[in-house]
């Protein structure tokens, strides 16, 4: 009855995260308003787009009852310049994440505000791969959902479905390089934070055993160590630099 | 629906989130948390379970009476919603079934004191207290009864050895930023701080995430 599962969300349970996204669908039937648990879905009337989970609109899809509108960021241009970056212009740490969706200000026109400011919403309820998202960056869910969209639904894409596959694919590996880089920080990991931004949630669950394992494992090495330093540290308050050098010998 | 909630439909100004969309936000996050996290979380507050457990029955029902008439309109309408239960069914499962693990791996743990014990719901902690009940009887009856009385318990935290197993509260976690906040982490060489700005990703332990996921700054990816 118990989940015989280790802690942290593995691959099958990160893909079902990921069709929770929502993305943009163009009906080619018309199907009315659905009451499902998570709300009425938008009611379908062709040619009028409408924002579906990934899920529904890969059920629609396959009944060949709509097309998806791919999200902005799956053009061959966006990803080429996504790579660019990866590669020239920054190739130490990940493309930053997309900037967080706003509009316009009803309440003093002319000022724009955070969408959805007071739920909190976070991937994958933010609308990151829907037509509106914006291109050049890539979202919490890329790969999933990418790969769900080029599986099912390959002849909506922009270009032909290989040659988004083969950037798709050049981009998995300049990044999965970087995972691997970042680990070797995590060899000195002493000083208890490290920031990923941008990482993806496959990334993140394909290193997820590797990286925490050696986290942990840091710390129990270094656990008398650290002990001895935060009791020398509450000891001799202002002289910590003092003990440091004490300690190396 | 009334006219306000046409009006609001329109209104391309008019943000707000379902009630409905933001329960499915909170259960996803809770399962995500719960399967990351070391330890046991509290169980979810305002009632989000129960409204959640409602609409499952409510919506089983409602698959029940639509298979009584077979329209193929209909039908489309019926897979889509019984997906849609199914994926429901399955968050909820999951969520539960990562709970009674960690509740079965430190079962004393969990029921030692009020505030452990306030984490579980009613029938997480009648679970757990039967269940502890029957091993104990179980470890009575085949082997402990022969000890002497003194050294029968198995809550026994004499000589600064608790018997007690505990979880690692150390153990790291990654967290996504849902704010710019100062992040602050211990480590083995140094104590670290850094200006986190929102969506980063950051690994550190849980006891020092612990803080910012509760004042919900951070969730547990």
């Amino acid at each position: 009855m118990a989940l015989p599962l280790p802690p942290g969300l593995n691959h099958a349970e990160v893909a079902f995260l990921a069709e929770m996204e929502m993305v943009t669908v163009v009906p080619r039937q018309r199907l009315e308003s659905i009451d499902l648990l998570s709300g009425k879905t938008p009611p379908l009337r062709p040619p009028h787009r409408a924002e579906l989970p990934l899920w529904l609109a890969l059920l629609l899809k396959k009944q060949r009852r709509a097309n998806i509108v791919p999200p902005p960021w799956l053009h061959p241009s966006s990803l080429t310049s996504i790579i660019h970056r990866e590669t020239k212009e920054d190739p130490i740490t990940f493309s930053p994440p997309p900037p967080p969706p706003a509009h316009a200000n009803p309440h003093s026109p002319g000022t724009a505000r955070r969408l959805h400011e007071e739920a909190n919403l976070s991937s994958p309820f933010l609308p990151s791969c829907t037509a509106s998202a914006p291109a050049g960056y890539l979202p919490y869910h890329w790969l999933e959902v990418a790969e769900a969209l080029l599986t099912h639904a390959g002849d909506d894409m922009p270009a032909a479905a290989g040659d988004v596959r083969s950037l798709l694919r050049d981009l998995v590996e300049v990044r999965a390089a970087k995972m691997r880089s970042s680990t070797s920080a995590l060899e000195g990991f002493g000083g208890g934070l490290m920031s990923l931004r941008g990482v993806g949630a496959m990334e993140l669950a394909e290193s997820r055993g590797f990286v925490l394992g050696v986290v942990d494992g840091v710390r129990k090495i270094g656990a008398s160590a650290e002990a001895a330093r935060r009791e020398e540290e509450e000891m001799g308050g202002g002289g910590g630099e003092e003990s440091d050098e004490d300690m190396g010998i | 629906m009334d006219i306000d909630d046409i009006l609001r439909e329109v209104d391309p100004t008019f943000h707000s989130v379902p009630r409905e969309k933001r329960d499915l936000q909170d259960l996803t996050r809770a399962w995500v948390a719960e399967r990351s996290a070391p330890e046991l979380l509290p169980w979810p507050a305002g009632g989000l379970f129960e409204r959640i457990n409602d609409r499952i029955k409510r919506q089983i029902e409602k698959v029940e009476e639509m298979t009584g008439d077979m329209d193929p309109k209909t039908n489309f309408v019926l897979i889509v919603i019984q997906t849609e239960l199914e994926r429901f069914k399955f968050l909820v499962r999951s969520y539960l079934r990562a709970r009674i693990a960690k509740i079965d791996r430190h079962t004393l743990h969990y029921l030692s004191t009020d505030d452990l014990r306030a984490r579980l719901s009613e029938m997480e902690l009648a679970y757990a207290t039967r269940h502890q009940a029957l091993l104990h009887n179980h470890y009575l009856s085949s082997f402990l009864s022969s000890f002497p009385p003194s050294l029968q318990n198995l809550n026994d935290t004499s000589g600064n050895i608790t018997m007690i197993d505990a979880p690692d509260l150390d153990a790291a976690v990654f967290i996504r930023l849902l704010e710019d906040t100062v992040v602050q982490g211990r480590g083995v060489d140094a104590d670290g701080e850094m200006d986190g700005r929102e969506s980063d990703i950051v690994i550190l332990r849980w006891s020092d995430a612990k803080p910012l996921v509760e004042a919900g700054r951070a969730e547990l990816v």
